[in-house]
């Protein structure tokens, strides 16, 4: 029993230290991942508004946004990868590191929205769905005006 | 010279004028707003395609005082107007500066505009001939340039504003009017039907290859087979 225990402590502090780190290019991967996730989804709303309307894959696509969007991606932010490559360059600004405030009040600006995008998505309204689309996509500027390089 | 009024801007040229002021405008308010607008974005930018070809077209056929070649600032004109011994009608050498300033911008303010793309839900209409590396590049140049556009804007209002308090000339009232009541030169001359014609074919052209319309259209996930799942 003792071992037993002694055992499961040792596997959760090797657990508790591998969730712990995280190379700088995965975190950055996993950041230009769930960006490109995103703008796939925002890609297929888009279709959607402007060809012909399927609620169902407006759903899937707006519910991938909240997700991501509530995944907490702020944590992959760590210090020092403002520089460096995931898939290609980050094109983080060292200013996500120095104007919290500021990131703070746009990120929440954009999760509001997204949450909101799922709540339109789920009623099947096309025109809604435009609308919230585009509060959306103003959101997402928020962030890139001030934070993200243009190239 | 008797001053007299002579016709200063004819109607092309004013319409122009007033129409790429709105349109400048609005690209520059629907640029900050984003989302939805930037569909408005795109449309206002292809009218601003259409507008400068336009201009560009009637520099070289229009009446008198819309030709770049009568108002082309030479270093030798904009020493005699510093001077104050610069004598004319029409665009005077710094404002020809400032009108050369202007479209060549907007121009390179379209010509990036077609290519770029916001990493949001907007392409240019012709961002799918490059690379996103070199789209993302010119989208840079596109968002750079517009404090440039706000501060040559800004001394062109601001020099009209000296002209009317200072020098008491009234610059609007001929580019709203086409004529000048103390004129000291001739009338403008030609621009007629067939160059108005002409230059708004070369317009139209140019829009419709800057729509990219004529581009092979994309899969439609939607509309092709793919794997259910």
């Amino acid at each position: 029993m003792k071992k037993q225990l002694a055992l499961a402590a040792l596997a959760l502090a090797v657990a508790g230290t591998a969730s712990a780190q995280m190379k700088p290019e995965d975190a950055i991967k996993y950041r230009q991942s769930a960006y490109g996730a995103m703008g796939w989804s925002m890609a297929r709303i888009k279709m959607n508004v402007e060809g012909t309307f399927n609620k169902e894959d407006v759903i899937k696509s707006a519910n991938v946004i909240q997700a991501i969007a509530n995944s907490g991606m702020g944590s992959l932010y760590l210090p020092g990868t403002d520089k460096g490559t995931g898939w290609e360059a980050t094109r983080a600004k060292p200013e996500i590191w120095t104007e919290k405030e500021k990131l703070g009040k746009a990120a929440t600006a954009f999760n509001k929205e997204a949450n909101e995008m799922a709540k339109v998505a789920a009623t099947g309204d096309a025109a809604a769905v435009k609308a919230q689309f585009g509060k959306l996509g103003e959101t997402c500027k928020g962030c890139h005006d001030d934070f993200k390089a243009k190239n | 010279m008797q001053s007299k009024r002579i016709r200063l801007w004819d109607l092309p040229t004013r319409l122009f004028h007033w129409i790429l002021a709105l349109a400048v405008a609005a690209s520059v308010a629907s640029g900050q707003v984003g989302g939805n607008w930037m569909e408005w974005h795109g449309r206002i930018g292809l009218l601003v395609v259409g507008l400068l070809t336009f201009r560009i077209v009637w520099g070289l056929v229009g009446s008198t005082y819309a030709r770049f070649a009568q108002f082309f600032p030479t270093p030798g004109k904009i020493k005699a107007y510093l001077r104050g011994e610069w004598r004319g009608e029409g665009h005077n050498p710094l404002g020809a500066l400032a009108v050369f300033g202007l479209l060549g911008l907007l121009t390179v303010q379209v010509t990036t505009g077609l290519f770029a793309n916001d990493d949001i839900a907007f392409t240019g209409p012709l961002s799918d001939l490059l690379t996103k590396g070199l789209s993302n590049q010119l989208t840079g140049i596109h968002h750079l340039l517009t404090n440039a556009l706000y501060v040559l804007v800004a001394l062109h209002v601001a020099a009209i504003m000296f002209y009317a308090h200072a020098k008491k000339q009234n610059l609007v009232r001929p580019m709203v009017t086409g004529w000048k009541e103390d004129g000291e030169g001739e009338s403008a001359r030609g621009g007629g039907f067939v160059a108005l014609v002409v230059a708004l074919l070369v317009a139209v052209a140019v829009v419709y290859g800057a729509s990219g319309a004529w581009l092979p259209p994309l899969p439609t996930p939607a509309a092709v087979e793919t794997p259910d799942f």
